[in-house]
């Protein structure tokens, strides 16, 4: 599903600051947060990050910036894993990597919104054990508050699943040991954008 | 309950190592993540805002829930408004039957633990799986949640592997990232099969007809994801009115319950979303919300319970409290566990599952300050205790010594003498059985004080007399109070040498009635006149508590040498009697109303300028509770809160005296000691001091050492330590351990329950380096 269309910059709000505390907040949840000029460099690091996964399958939910981003030919055919971006409640369970792009970023909790209203947006965010989430840099907002305020505005076009993700999924309910990755993914990569639908790889 | 099951309970959940060791560590350890995690957010602020949100909603919660399902439907879900848990269980039974459901995958919901949901739908053949780790380790071991958050608090990571392997058939190790991942292994092939979704909701919005759900290990996106049919039970206090309203909801939950800034994920629903069947054709996403009320109505006309529907599921109450602490919700709870699941278990499963579990609050107070919905707890459960009293009824013997007794100053007071007089063969043993804090009727607990041989009102009635030779012919209206206190004391003799004669005599109660009236008004021209007068030196008037009037008498002698030397004029109304607390946590307000009226009218008389007493306990009743009692008479409740203005703390206006200069400094020898301050409950979280002791210690030169956890509760609690002694004992000795940690020789308290405890503690351990004393103790040694 598209971004919504949501004014998300205030007087004040300067991206690369939003951008460094969000990369420690997210971090402190156990998110890996990195950032790309362009798409042709956003491409190149999902690219790293599939490889070292070692994932035979990768799924992406499609949207204006994923298919900008990935090509079918991201590898060249029998080169790297296979890529699907249809028949995901299929594909997703057993797909290594899960590719989808996200609407906001908030600072305060290094969290990602989504409007995930979109089934293959959930599919390939909840079932494979690797996320990787793209966000462009200018949707950086500083509090829950502010994202909430954003989506408050129009309160008949709240998309019908609206989900908020702080790291990848987490228990601690054997003996309150944090244990990373239960139902959902273990390993959550952020990737911001600063110059998005540029040119594709 | 029966009352031998919950003490077989309490001795089987106290010899379970794990439980306690787990809990003990958590309790620990979740102060300080938690408040690591409000490091950027004002807890007050937060608070304050959640309570006027809920509290608003609760108000307006039927409006509220019609506007729900009108917008929730407007958006294509089906919402069913369910009046009990009959109705909730058989809606979503018929649901899942008509749509052909074998496999049902939930996420954590305690509604639907509360209409015992899942025994319901396995019994009419469906399988039905907890998807949460916790409560799916729960459900394979047929056991129940021990903790609202954390449902397997109470197990061991050698346990857990065990249950696993009998359910994989695989011979695991106690490795938790192992079992975790058999967890998702196993639960993901139900996740992909199951035709039916079950969750609950953190919060249900009004205007947006949204679901909110809180949620970290992904089961909760998954449960309303994969299968084509969802299902949401949600209690009616889930309701908010705006969209907004979620914030300050959504920044303290996780704070509060995980020590967390914000759960992995937070999911709004608001409508259906798109789904697939498991072969992955798209099909019409069904979503039907199951708005459950089942007491909660009833809670919200409740002008005292409705409070409770404020709560946001947090569990802090159960991670601060100090008996939840020692036995997990096994003992501590029904379904909703620790203080707030006493007062939920009474509306939602009935008094009779509540009336146990309540008794186990300690009273301690110490959950009122961490509850993000701002609750006062401890005054709901306390309420609960005067229902579930008036309704089983008080036994006979508690209702004689409470009616008849406690309201009969004179009565009551020649029974303890009587009783000082007879325990002399014993005193070696040392029990006290007749205050009225000793009134539930159990067998003596050992190493306790025995009553002293001069109560302070004998005491003072000897130094008043001294002082007035002294001082003769300074004052003559003086010398006519000490006359009068001189010929009641007289009288009180005479009747002390037969009490059993006046049991019945409840006419003189009636006379002293009448004669309140007079009294006062005779008081106030005398007061008047005094005021007018020379007038040296402020008044205290010393309210000392039954501890302090007939076990510790040298507390009030402290307190008056102390007072004297700062340049207060002490003064000991003789008709003061007990502040009537005990029989209101024994559930008879009634009584404490009538020995309110009693103790008012005596100080009314005294003309003092301040009122103080050693017992923050009876500070807090006179102070707070006589009010609030008085509460629909007007001319009392007037007469109430003059009182209550005048009523402080020993410390407190010591110190403040000092610090103004408004009376003579304290000349104190140094005292050159390590010394460590307990804060006691009621001193601390009714009257909210906890600098003044501190800085009067430092004042007499103590080196104050703190200990860790200075204001976890001693296990005192009135008549709690006779109730339960176990439990008592454990929490004193988590007391005695920190005390330990210190150093220190001396520990200072600022009340004799505590007091009392303590010694009894330090005594049974054989702890001859340390000792436990008063605060005006140790200031009047030093003067």
């Amino acid at each position: 599903m598209a971004v919504p269309d949501l004014e998300v910059a205030k007087p004040g709000w300067e991206a690369g600051a939003l951008y460094d505390t969000f990369k420690t907040n997210a971090g402190i949840v156990s998110a890996r947060v990195d950032r790309a000029a362009d798409n042709t460099e956003a491409a190149l690091k999902i690219k790293e990050i599939i490889l070292q996964t070692g994932a035979k399958k990768v799924v992406a939910a499609p949207s204006p910036l994923v298919d900008s981003l990935l090509p079918d030919d991201l590898w060249a055919a029998g080169t790297g894993p296979a890529l699907h971006r249809k028949d995901l409640r299929r594909h997703a369970p057993d797909a290594g990597v899960g590719i989808s792009a996200f609407d906001l970023a908030i600072v305060e909790t290094g969290t990602l919104v989504q409007d995930a209203t979109n089934l293959d947006c959930r599919l390939v965010s909840t079932l494979p054990p690797v996320h990787v989430a793209l966000v462009p840099t200018d949707r950086i907002v500083p509090t829950l508050q502010d994202a909430l305020e954003l989506y408050g505005r129009d309160p008949d076009g709240l998309p019908p699943y609206l989900a908020f993700i702080s790291g990848p999924s987490r228990t601690a309910d054997i003996e309150r040991v944090l244990t990373i990755g239960v139902h959902g993914p273990s390993e959550l990569y952020i990737i911001f954008i600063d110059r998005p639908g540029g040119e594709t790889v | 309950m029966s009352d031998t099951s919950i003490k077989g309970d309490i001795r089987a959940a106290l010899s379970n190592e794990n439980l306690r060791g787990a809990l003990g560590r958590f309790a620990d350890d979740y102060l300080e993540s938690r408040q690591a995690a409000y490091r950027n957010k004002d807890f007050n602020d937060l608070r304050d805002k959640i309570a006027e949100i809920k509290s608003r909603a609760a108000g307006r919660m039927e409006e509220l829930a019609e506007r729900f399902a009108a917008e929730a439907a407007r958006r294509g879900a089906k919402v069913f408004r369910a009046e009990t848990a009959g109705q909730a269980r058989d809606y979503i039974l018929n649901l899942a039957r008509e749509r052909g459901v074998k496999t049902i995958v939930k996420s954590k919901s305690m509604a639907s633990e509360e209409i015992h949901l899942n025994r319901y739908l396995a019994e009419a053949g469906m399988e039905v799986v907890e998807t949460d780790l916790g409560e799916w380790i729960i459900q394979l071991c047929g056991q129940r949640p021990s903790h609202m958050v954390l449902p397997a608090i109470h197990m061991t990571r050698g346990q857990v592997a065990g249950i696993f392997s009998r359910e994989t058939g695989e011979e695991l190790p106690p490795e938790i990232s192992r079992l975790v991942k058999v967890a998702r292994e196993n639960l993901r092939q139900k996740f992909l099969k199951a035709e039916l979704g079950i969750s609950g909701a953190n919060i249900a919005v009004a205007e947006t007809g949204t679901l909110v759900m809180v949620t970290n290990e992904g089961n909760g996106r998954l449960t309303t994801t994969l299968p084509p049919l969802h299902v949401a039970v949600v209690g009616l206090e889930k309701l908010v009115e705006r969209f907004i309203d979620a914030v300050p909801i959504l920044e303290a939950l996780p704070r509060s319950a995980t020590s967390q800034q914000l759960t992995s994920y937070v999911t709004m629903l608001t409508g259906p979303a798109p789904a697939v069947d498991a072969s992955g054709s798209p099909v019409q996403k069904e979503m039907h919300i199951v708005l459950l009320n089942n007491g909660r109505t009833e809670m919200q006309s409740d002008p005292v319970f409705k409070e409770a529907l404020q709560c946001i599921r947090c569990a802090s109450c159960l991670n601060v409290c100090p008996v939840f602490q020692l036995v997990g919700g096994h003992v501590f709870g029904y379904v909703y566990t620790g203080s707030i699941g006493s007062v939920l278990t009474a509306f939602f499963n009935g008094l009779e599952n509540a009336a146990e579990i309540q008794s186990l609050c300690l009273g301690c107070q110490r959950c009122k300050d961490f509850c993000p919905a701002k609750i006062n707890l401890p005054r709901l459960i306390n309420d609960l205790r005067t229902r579930i009293a008036q309704q089983s009824g008080l036994s006979l013997p508690q209702r004689l010594f409470l009616k008849k007794v406690l309201t009969n100053r004179s009565l009551f007071h020649g029974l303890l003498r009587a009783a000082a007089v007879g325990q002399k063969p014993f005193v070696k043993e040392g029990t006290v059985r007749h205050l009225p804090f000793f009134l539930a009727g159990q067998a003596s607990v050992r190493n306790l004080p025995a009553l002293a041989e001069e109560p302070l009102r004998n005491w003072f009635n000897r130094y008043a007399a001294r002082e007035a030779e002294e001082k003769a012919g300074k004052g003559a209206a003086r010398e006519a109070d000490k006359r009068d206190s001189k010929q009641e004391n007289n009288q009180e003799t005479r009747k002390e040498s037969k009490p059993q004669s006046k049991v019945e005599s409840t006419t003189e109660n009636k006379a002293g009635d009448a004669a309140e009236g007079a009294a006062y008004r005779a008081k106030t021209e005398k007061e008047a006149g005094r005021k007018t007068g020379s007038k040296a030196r402020p008044r205290a008037g010393l309210f000392a508590g039954c501890l302090t009037d007939f076990i510790y008498p040298e507390i009030g002698i402290s307190m008056v040498k102390v007072l004297e030397s700062t340049g207060f004029e002490v003064v000991f109304p003789r008709g003061q009697t007990c502040c009537g607390y005990p029989a209101r946590q024994l559930g008879a307000p009634e009584v404490m109303a009538e020995v309110a009226r009693q103790n008012l009218a005596v100080f009314e008389d005294a003309g003092a300028d301040y009122i103080l007493t050693p017992c923050p306990t009876c500070t807090h009743a006179l102070k707070n509770i006589y009010p609030e009692l008085s509460a629909g008479d007007p001319a009392l409740q007037a007469r109430a809160a003059a009182m209550a203005g005048k009523v402080c703390d020993f410390a407190e206006l010591v110190y403040r005296q000092i610090k103004d200069g408004t009376a003579p400094g304290l000349r104190l020898k140094a005292l050159n000691k390590k010394v460590t301050y307990h804060d006691s409950c009621h001193l601390k979280r009714s009257l909210g001091i906890t600098l003044e002791p501190r800085e009067l210690l430092k004042t007499a030169g103590a080196k104050l050492v703190e200990m860790p956890y200075a204001d976890r509760c001693c296990g005192f609690g009135g008549s709690y330590f006779l109730k339960y002694p176990e439990l008592s004992a454990q929490i004193l000795d988590q007391k005695l351990d920190c005390i330990r940690k210190t150093g220190a020789g001396l520990v200072a308290v600022e009340c004799p329950g505590c007091l009392m405890q303590l010694r009894k503690g330090l005594k049974e351990r054989g702890e001859k380096a340390v000792e436990a004393r008063f605060l005006a103790e140790i200031l009047a040694d030093q003067l």
